[in-house]
């Protein structure tokens, strides 16, 4: 289907916000939103036009115990570093994905040329967030084995970074912390062989970190480059 | 006050408070819980109904909203949209889980033709119709209503305030699938059509105006 139709678009968008768009349906929908700013913006239109609507509900004070669960949730009352925000579910993460995809693609027909076996690679494109400072326009292309065990990076435009920091490679699960895959270079290809960490992985993302990786097993640094995983 | 204007005004101080969580403030986050989470659970406890239920989806939804306000764009969305639209959203959600146990109950008695669809709710609740007609406050909502006719009314009002699929409406009004499913949409559709046009009457206005 060629949902950058907007007729199409739009009457997608309209089951989604008014709820009439369920199951399967629903989730494939949702996984389109990252990569169609048509869709995103027929959403957004029709959430701007329904969502009043729900003014007209009497408002019902939810128990006291909801806002302790959520404190607890978020760290209590010690006021936490920005950092804290986990930034892989954030929603802003997504929006660069699509940014770059364009000109990506030109670079994965390259990359694409000597067919493989009998399994074809995935191709993974990890577009520029944006959202650090200093952050370098460029995307980093992940091609993994038909079979899953192994991942090669390169960056599309070599990337230049600071003596004392390095990128590292991160699979981000459906839900849970980030598993780490290694550093990759920022400047030519790097063999990832680490398959397992692969595994229920939705995304993957490129953060920057102190040379010789993150300190913690979690990522510390901003996150300069994200792509969406479909096995 | 109009609807929508309510609904705007209450957006602007919003936006600042969800900055303010968006750098970590907690104190921001608490008052932002406290002007919006009683309008959320409202939302959401009228499409899942189930108290407990209700209650974990609200705080799914603040957790979320705190983690996801730094990327929050006031440009692009009015903070209680954005706010209300997560909430619905996790709340549609939930029913595809629950689905194996149907939260619906099934008509009273099909051969009583008259009852009113709404009788075998056991609340006394506004019916979805009522909420409809009470949203429609605003000037342009309200003109924008009268172009609806009953059945599109009623099939929109049960699919959006309580979260029913287009099958679930078509029960409950006792009519088949492809004409709920059109009736639904022509509604979206003629709302969409009039609310454009009524803010391009706006638009003149203001125009001439300045």
């Amino acid at each position: 289907m060629d949902y950058s139709r907007s007729e199409l678009a739009d009457r997608l968008a309209a089951d989604y916000v008014s709820g009439t768009l369920r199951g399967p349906a629903r989730r494939r929908f949702e996984s389109l939103l990252p990569a169609h700013p048509l869709l995103r913006t027929a959403v957004r239109e029709w959430q701007a036009r329904l969502m009043p609507l729900t003014i007209s509900i009497a408002p019902q004070k939810p128990p006291a115990a909801v806002w302790k669960r959520i404190e607890a949730r978020i760290g209590g009352a010690v006021p936490a570093p920005p950092a804290r925000t986990l930034w892989w579910n954030k929603l802003a993460v997504w929006r660069g994905v699509s940014a770059f995809a364009t000109v990506a693609v030109i670079g994965l027909a390259v990359l694409l040329a000597s067919p493989g076996p009998a399994q074809p690679p995935v191709v993974v494109v990890l577009s520029a967030t944006g959202t650090a400072d200093g952050a370098v326009p460029a995307s980093f292309v992940a091609s993994i084995s038909g079979d899953g065990r192994a991942m090669v990076t390169r960056p599309l435009v070599n990337v230049s970074l600071e003596a004392n920091r390095a990128l590292e490679l991160w699979a981000l699960p459906g839900s849970g912390a980030p598993r780490s895959l290694g550093l990759i270079s920022a400047s030519g290809a790097t063999v990832v062989k680490k398959g397992q960490a692969l595994a229920g992985a939705t995304a993957l993302a490129v953060s920057l970190e102190p040379a010789g990786g993150s300190p913690t097993g979690a990522p510390t640094g901003p996150v300069l480059f994200v792509g969406k995983l479909q096995l | 006050m109009s609807a929508t204007s309510d609904w705007s005004e209450r957006s602007r101080d919003l936006a600042q408070l969800l900055a303010r969580a968006g750098t970590g403030d907690r104190a921001a986050f608490a008052t932002l819980y406290e002007r919006t989470s009683s309008h959320l659970f409202a939302v959401v406890l009228r499409i899942c109904r189930d108290r407990g239920q209700a209650e974990d989806i609200l705080q799914e939804v603040y957790v979320n909203v705190w983690r996801a306000a730094g990327g929050f764009d006031a440009a692009q969305s009015q903070p209680l949209t954005w706010l209300t639209s997560i909430a619905r959203n996790r709340a549609i959600d939930s029913l595809r889980r629950a689905q194996t146990q149907p939260q619906l109950q099934t008509a009273t008695n099909p051969d009583d033709e008259d009852s009113d669809v709404y009788d075998d709710m056991a609340d006394e609740a506004p019916g979805p119709l009522e909420l409809l007609s009470r949203a429609s406050d605003a000037r342009a909502l309200s003109h924008c209503m009268q172009d609806l006719n009953a059945p599109q009314r009623q099939s929109l009002a049960l699919a959006f305030y309580d979260g029913l699929s287009h099958a679930e409406v078509a029960e409950k009004m006792g009519q088949p699938l492809g004409t709920v499913k059109s009736w639904v949409r022509r509604a979206l559709l003629s709302l969409k059509t009039c609310l454009e046009q009524a803010a391009g009457r706006d638009d003149e206005r203001s125009e001439t105006r300045s």
